[in-house]
């Protein structure tokens, strides 16, 4: 009982009071309110606004764990079941994919998951990346037009198809990465910091290695953010899994901590041309920062098994996405109906949720067995 | 190698934690009143809420959705002007969300400074940069 008025349980029941009683208040308002012609009734606002918070919560649950932003779920489901317009959602889905990272790197940095001199670290060429590639869309796709588009989709879509699969053979590996040499660049930039990983009960010392590598990567995945608009999540949690070296769990909570930052300078040109609607974006914000919290406290006590898989799940579904969209763009496959990408999530998803109650069964065992 | 004692974590990473966990926290419960304040009176808005969903949901893109405004979209520090109404207050949320890293970043700079950690206080006063270039609109996206 002492400990829901601890943090972080006491500002998770202070916030869930206050939206109680702002959604009773809002329903009491507006279910009484009168319609103008041409408008939308009261009690349809509500219910948007409702629906909206509750996706969002949903959506920032998943994301975080995954250490992916929610863009890759939230832009997909608002492009298919609503006629809001595309930039409105991609305006929005950058308050989608900031919000959850920004809150849980509370949490994560107390407790050392994260480790933000990496974060500083990617998003300062993330950032590089990320400027230079904005500034750069207009000229580059008048070069490329929508062919080279798909061309750079279905590449991008092939390399996540190709990780994908190493993060399913991979295992252990992949969980807690080895690393037999560490190059000097690393060693000179300090970046290890220990820290107790909860699941195991132990404080865990991580050796990385090629620094220069990741941060050559990361610029890539910025520069093609910002030439494509697309999200960084998927790629960021690999880049510095598989080239740094860094465990898995770390490399998520860095993930979202990173997304965060980051989209702190993505977003704002969305809000100084107007494509964020404060009534329509708030209700998916509040839904990011309680999921987003929730989200991360279980983060810090999930074995690293839970995260690879709801990652590998992920990883296909953004790889269906771009190898689709890119063939599509090429002229050799017509788009894909919304109804084929429904029946992929729900396949995917259905696996992974099959995988991870088998991983549990076995991990339960396994215990019983010690 | 693991050891069993809790490692203490670096000042700046617990100041920036914990800087932007508040802000984020504070931006989120001014986006729960904002509607609120919205709904309860919806001609005292930027935008009235009732033509601004019926907008959204045909369709419109924000040009047309902000051309219900009277002057059109009034920029996007406009909370500045309109703290007290419904839409003014909840655009204040967003931004001071938007921009939390910012004062995250430089409590952090400022710590590795006094840790003389001068590569990590330069990258993170760097990173502010970029979002201070972005925030009054010098990075434009597409």
């Amino acid at each position: 009982m002492r400990r829901l008025f601890r943090s972080p349980w006491l500002e998770v029941n202070v916030m869930l009071l206050i939206l109680v009683l702002a959604y009773i208040g809002l329903a009491l308002i507006s279910f009484g309110a009168e319609t103008p012609p041409d408008g939308m009734s009261g009690g349809a606002i509500w219910g948007w606004l409702f629906g909206f918070f509750f996706l969002s919560f949903a959506i920032a649950l998943v994301a975080v764990v995954g250490g992916i932003g929610g863009g890759v779920l939230f832009t997909p489901f608002m492009l298919a079941f609503t006629s809001v317009d595309s930039l409105i959602v991609r305006a929005t889905g950058l308050i989608v994919a900031m919000f959850s990272g920004l809150v849980s790197t509370g949490p994560f940095m107390r407790g050392g998951l994260a480790n933000l001199k990496i974060c500083i670290f990617c998003a300062a060429a993330y950032g590089i990346g990320a400027f230079s590639g904005a500034q750069g869309a207009i000229y580059v796709a008048k070069h490329l037009g929508a062919a080279g588009e798909g061309l750079v989709r279905l590449a991008l879509g092939l390399i996540l198809l190709t990780l994908a699969i190493y993060f399913v053979v991979g295992g252990k590996k992949i969980e807690w990465p080895e690393v037999k040499r560490v190059d000097g660049f690393t060693k000179w930039l300090k970046l290890t910091q220990p820290y107790y990983e909860v699941s195991l009960e132990k404080v865990i010392d991580y050796p990385l290695t090629r620094a220069g590598g990741v941060l050559f990567a990361i610029v890539g995945v910025g520069l093609l953010s910002g030439f494509f608009g697309l999200g960084a999540g998927w790629a960021i949690v690999p880049a510095q899994n598989l080239i740094m070296a860094v465990p898995l769990k770390v490399a998520a909570a860095n993930s979202g901590v990173l997304l965060g930052m980051g989209d702190c300078i993505a977003v704002w040109p969305y809000l100084m041309m107007g494509a964020i609607i404060p009534l329509f974006a708030a209700p998916w914000l509040v839904g990011q920062v309680l999921g987003g919290l929730l989200g991360a406290l279980i983060l810090i006590r999930v074995k690293a098994g839970f995260v690879r898989y709801l990652l590998i799940g992920f990883m296909f579904f953004a790889c269906f996405g771009l190898l689709t969209k890119g063939l599509s763009m090429l002229g050799v496959i017509p788009p894909i109906p919304i109804w084929i990408t429904g029946v992929v999530f729900v396949s995917i998803f259905g696996s992974v949720i099959y995988v991870i109650v088998k991983y549990f069964k076995a991990e339960a065992q396994q215990e019983e067995a010690r | 190698m693991s050891t069993e004692n809790r490692p203490e974590m670096p000042r700046a990473q617990i100041v920036y934690g914990e800087i932007i966990y508040w802000i984020a926290i504070v931006a989120a419960i001014i986006c729960m009143i904002g509607p609120v304040i919205a709904m309860s009176s919806v001609e005292d808005n930027v935008l009235n809420p009732h033509y601004l969903f019926a907008s959204i949901f045909d369709g419109k893109d924000a040009q047309e959705i902000w051309s219900l405004a009277d002057g059109g979209f009034p920029g996007g520090h406009f909370y500045l002007d309109n703290f007290t109404t419904g839409d003014g207050f909840t655009q204040f949320g967003l931004a001071l969300g938007c921009g939390c890293a910012i004062w995250g970043l430089l409590a952090a700079a400022f710590c590795y400074l006094k840790e003389k950690n001068y590569l990590y206080m330069f990258l993170a006063v760097w990173v502010v940069l970029l979002i201070f270039l972005s925030a009054i609109g010098i990075v434009k996206g597409h």
